[in-house]
């Protein structure tokens, strides 16, 4: 009876902390109707996608937040920030969304190191020509040539490049004087050859995607005298748009609303299709829940900690329920972007993370419902970590923009994602998932009293389940990758730097499961062992990918490096502390 | 002699090599900072001793001295792993049977054999595999060929060995692997096919290797060619080449060599130490330059350095600089600048180029392929590529072969023995590349992937349902 009080309350805990803002603001009939828009589509970097994903991308890439505060301190929507900016609105400069943390280009620029790091457009006009000159000289350089400086001024300097074609591509050129439009057909054509987005859908007669600036232009009435034999093509929905930018520049909510309403009337008529998925990828934003599940993963783990040393079993109980409410969400979110992207559910980094957590939580429930005696908490403590320092990984991976992007030709085969990736990738998760284990052993043996003679062999055999199975799914990855290579190029193995952070991960896990037959290790060893493989794991995972940006320089250049080199270390902290001997442990004898 | 056999029987030589080979992986990925990916697999993989340069180990900004530590190759490695393995299977996995079930064990075992050997060379595989519809079930098919196989071999190992059944069979497939891989290492052949739309080829490059060719030119009806293998280019050597009337002193071999610059953009001092050279090296600058690195995907640029003496009277035709750049399909057909020579009467046309092979299929008769079209589709609105595509026409007149395909990337064509991936592609879409491999040995990853998966999952199952029934007893 107490226990299935207290589940249900866990549960509506968790739904409570669920549905906090998904729900949009309250919007009269007569307010700006910025729920409706952002709903609209758009194409960008290859992908129909609302208004508001878009937004909430291009606000991440440049500021590394998916909203802003004004000057008054209020929070700002990203949709709304973004409808500021391309309508030309005076705040707009004002808004703090150029995040520039390294000292010396801040320097170089003349802009005062501030808390946060982030600058207004205004703030940077003066330093422009400065910024693209050293960009310029940069990219002319090789990449072993360029220093931390250089990579800094470059990631700044494609911020700001973005940031002004998308504000391009919004252009309204309808009231432009004759003489300019040369000009800026010229520069319009060289706009369309970068990633920009594309706000007008296809309709009846017109089967592509075309961004707003062109479209406006190809309307002007002056164009048939500069481009000979150019058809004046009135186009309806640029139209619209273009007039909501004005009316909301100046302010006239009704005529912005109007606009909008019969924007989506034409298009709802023309091209129904456009609008499928949108309201769907619009509330999943708004859901965030890899966020959310993280927070409670991490409740998870500080409530299974205590719930684990001292015995609690309600409070183990009430811990696992949790883990299973954030689950459900987690679940939820990556079949959500399976269906948004048609792509299987690890396409990236960013995926890998949340899939990687994602099956370290089923593994901790696994765990705990198949062998809750002998696991007492273990698969609460294992998911709860997992699942939280992952999902705050993928959040970090986040600021590269679009996290559902399209894949390149060689990768774009979903065959292959789907089974090579998934393997491949849970092999990861299974070898995490073994090392936690290990940790956990050793912590609780040298600090605590704990870990007693059954613990510890229920603890070893969950390691060791989890190595076989790390084993099986890393080998059947790795040769499955190879044979994808084979099917695109011919070789199965070409000892690729990625190959081989794989193949790295499958002999460690045959030297553990060979020391543990050859009775080479026992318990304590194998748990040091399993310590390790995270070590690996980590390489394959991310060191691999630093290699081509920065190992010759080692330099701490990028934060992925940064994080990586005090994951490896705190790992050896963990090993040495395995090596101490067992007289000196608490749990010693 | 009883300790070495019982060292080779250990499951710590086990986990010794097993720690040595991550070692020398590890070694070998870091390496490819500096180093293309073939000097790489030859100095840590493809060796018996391996030499790890100390420095790839620290950051480049270091000042490393530079030591080259002896450690045991890719070959070593895996030859031992071989020896320790079939040793360990020896002394403790015995055939427990006897009486019928051996013989049907052994029965099953060649029956294994033949499916496998059947799978490898084609059994259930047309002639021309290309895809035409669903890549997907193509390699599915294949696996489930290699399932059919694990399957097989499995029933024999739990006939012969019950128990350990399992535990057998998935370092059979593991032995299979490293065979399969030995084999590929030492006859896999990489090749590369340029060919511009509208274009008909009948031949392949052999990016790996390189050839001086002589074609001579005089005759309107037919070229003669004679060609000098880059084995033969070395510093200092004389070559004097049975069917023609040229020797070849060879000054210097240039690994990798600078894009061809105009001499007039070469500042002053570099020029004074620059030879006299006759054809293209008068007016174009041609330099050595460091070996280019693996993660780049850049390629080293050969070229050599000869003088050239007509045999009859011994006079110097002139000294030249050949560089592969001269060759079209180095670079996407940027290039065609052959270096012409007249000796006597006789006019040559000389290349430094890929060894050239003209493609036959098994039968012995010539094929080539037409390119009909390249597609390169984009991502709207991006300039991300979405697909590469060659639409080709595959002529054999001797096989009574004539057929429309689609090469695309990840779907590639095999036919005669070779496979064609979609490779590459000439500025402005106007050809294709493609990358041709002759592997005999290819099957072996998708047949060994599924015995060691069938041979692991029964393994891992039989112990979790000990477990399992362990903790159920009282």
């Amino acid at each position: 009876m107490k226990r299935s009080i207290s589940n249900a309350l866990v549960v509506l805990f968790c739904i409570w902390f669920f549905q906090n803002g998904v729900k949009p603001p309250e919007e009269a009939a007569t307010d700006l109707q910025l729920n409706a828009f952002a709903h609209l589509p758009v194409k960008f970097e290859g992908r129909k996608k609302p208004i508001d994903t878009f937004a909430r991308n291009l606000l991440t890439v440049l500021s590394d937040k998916q909203s802003v505060k004004n000057e008054a301190g209020e929070k700002i929507s990203a949709t709304q920030w973004l409808l500021d900016t391309i309508s030309g609105r005076p705040e707009a400069m004002d808004y703090a969304v150029f995040r520039i943390e390294n000292l010396d280009v801040l320097t170089s620029l003349g802009l005062e190191e501030r808390k946060r790091f982030r600058y207004s457009y205004r703030e940077l006009m003066p330093a422009l020509n400065t910024l693209d000159g050293a960009a310029r000289s940069a990219y002319g350089k090789a990449d072993r040539q360029r220093d931390l400086y250089d990579k800094q001024i470059m990631k700044v300097a494609n911020k700001l490049y973005l940031f002004q074609n998308v504000m391009a591509s919004f252009e309204d050129p309808s009231t432009l004087p004759k003489e300019q439009l040369m000009a800026v057909a010229q520069r319009y054509m060289q706009l369309e050859n970068y990633s920009i987005p594309l706000v007008i859908p296809p309709v009846s007669g017109n089967p592509r995607w075309r961004p707003l600036m062109s479209t406006l232009l190809a309307a002007h009435p002056a164009m048939n005298s500069v481009i000979e034999g150019h058809d004046v093509a009135v186009d309806p929905l640029a139209t619209h748009i273009g007039v909501m930018q004005t009316a909301y520049r100046e302010g006239n909510v009704a005529l912005f609303n109007s606009e909008l309403m019969e924007y989506g009337a034409l298009l709802q008529r023309d091209n129904p299709a456009v609008f499928e998925k949108l309201s769907f990828e619009v509330f999943y934003n708004r859901l965030g829940a890899f966020m959310k599940s993280a927070n409670l993963y991490l409740l998870v783990f500080v409530l299974s900690l205590f719930g684990w040393l001292f015995r609690k079993d309600g409070l183990l109980g009430a811990a696992r329920t949790m883990m299973v409410c954030a689950f459900i969400p987690h679940t939820f979110a990556i079949i959500a972007r399976v269906f948004l992207s048609g792509y299987p559910p690890v396409t990236n980094l960013y995926s890998s993370a949340i899939f990687i957590g994602w099956a370290a939580v089923a593994a901790g429930i696994i765990i705990e419902l198949a062998f809750r005696k002998k696991a007492a908490g273990m698969g609460n403590l294992v998911g709860g970590i997992a699942g939280f320092s992952t999902l705050l990984i993928a959040h970090f991976l986040a600021g590269d923009g679009d996290t559902m992007e399209q894949m390149r030709a060689v990768l774009d085969t979903r065959f292959w994602l789907a089974t090579h990736v998934i393997t491949v990738t849970l092999g990861y998760m299974a070898t995490f998932v073994s090392g936690t284990i290990g940790i956990f052993y050793i912590f609780a043996g040298l600090f605590t009293r704990r870990l007693d003679a059954e613990t510890k062999e229920n603890m070893f055999r969950m390691m060791v389940g989890t190595t076989c199975f790390a084993l099986l799914l890393s080998f059947v990855g790795t040769v499955l990758g190879g044979l994808w290579a084979d099917d695109s190029w011919g070789r199965f193995w070409g000892w690729d730097p990625k190959e081989n952070g794989a193949l790295l991960i499958v002999i460690w896990n045959a030297i553990m499961l060979h020391a543990r037959w050859g009775r080479m290790v026992e318990q304590r060893g194998f748990a040091i062992m399993a310590v390790s493989g995270n070590i690996v794991t980590a390489w394959s995972w991310f060191g691999v990918n630093q290699l081509s940006v920065g190992l010759h320089s080692y330099g701490f250049t990028q934060s992925a490096t940064f994080w990586l080199v005090v994951f490896v270390l705190t790992q050896l902290a963990v090993v040495l502390l395995g090596f101490v001997p067992t007289r000196w442990w608490k749990s010693g004898n | 002699m009883k300790k070495g056999v019982d060292f080779f029987l250990s499951l710590k030589l086990t986990v010794i090599l097993l720690a040595l080979s991550m070692v020398l992986v590890f070694a070998g990925t870091l390496a490819q900072v500096d180093k293309g990916i073939w000097t790489v697999m030859d100095q840590y993989f493809r060796c018996v001793i391996a030499w790890i340069d100390l420095y790839v180990f620290f950051p480049r900004s270091m000042d490393i001295p530079h030591v080259r530590i002896p450690f045991p190759g890719g070959f070593l490695i895996g030859w031992l792993l071989v020896i320790n393995l079939i040793m360990v299977h020896w002394a403790s996995f015995k055939i427990q049977v006897s009486g019928g079930r051996k013989v049907a064990g052994i029965l099953f075992l060649l029956l294994g054999v033949l499916v496998t050997v059947g799978v490898m060379f084609g059994w259930g595989s047309a002639p021309v595999a290309a895809t035409e519809s669903d890549a997907f079930w193509r390699v599915f098919l294949r696996l489930g060929r290699g399932t059919l196989a694990a399957v097989v071999f499995y029933i024999a190992c739990l006939l012969l060995y019950r128990k350990r059944a399992g535990m057998v069979l998935l370092h059979g497939g593991i032995l299979f692997l490293l065979i399969g891989e030995f084999a590929t290492a030492l006859y896999a052949v990489e090749a590369t096919m340029t060919i511009k739309e509208g274009e008909t080829v009948n031949f392949i490059d052999h990016s790996q290797e390189l050839e001086l060719a002589f074609t001579e030119i005089s005759n309107p009806d037919f070229d003669t060619v004679t060609v000098v293998s880059d084995k033969q280019l070395k510093n200092g050597a004389v070559i004097q080449p049975q069917d023609l009337p040229i020797d070849i002193r060879v000054n210097r071999f240039i690994l990798n060599s600078t894009r061809p610059q105009p001499l007039s953009n070469i500042p002053e001092g570099l020029l004074t130490r620059y030879p006299q050279y006759e054809g293209h090296g008068s007016r174009l600058y041609v330099a050595e330059q460091p070996e280019v690195s693996g993660t780049g995907g850049a390629r080293n640029a050969p070229a050599v350095d000869v003088e050239l003496f007509n045999r009859a009277t011994g006079d110097s035709l002139g000294r030249y600089i050949l560089s592969i750049w001269f060759y079209p399909n180095f670079v996407n057909r940027a290039w065609d600048m052959p270096t012409n020579i007249k000796v006597g009467e006789k006019d040559y046309a000389v290349y430094f180029r890929f060894r050239r092979e003209y493609i036959t299929s098994p039968s012995g008769n010539p094929y080539s392929i037409k390119l009909l079209d390249f597609v390169h589709e984009k991502y709207e609105g991006t300039q991300m590529p979405k697909d590469f595509a060659s639409q080709i026409l595959l002529i054999n007149e001797g096989d009574d072969v004539n057929r429309e395909l689609r090469i695309w990337m990840n779907n590639p064509l095999r036919y005669a023995r070779r496979t064609f991936y979609q490779s590459g592609y000439l500025p402005d879409n106007s050809g294709t590349v493609l990358q041709v491999v002759h592997n005999d040995s290819w099957m072996i990853p998708y047949l060994s992937c599924m015995i060691v998966f069938v041979g692991m999952t029964a393994q891992f199952i039989q112990s979790l349902s000990r477990y399992v029934k362990r903790r159920s007893a009282p």
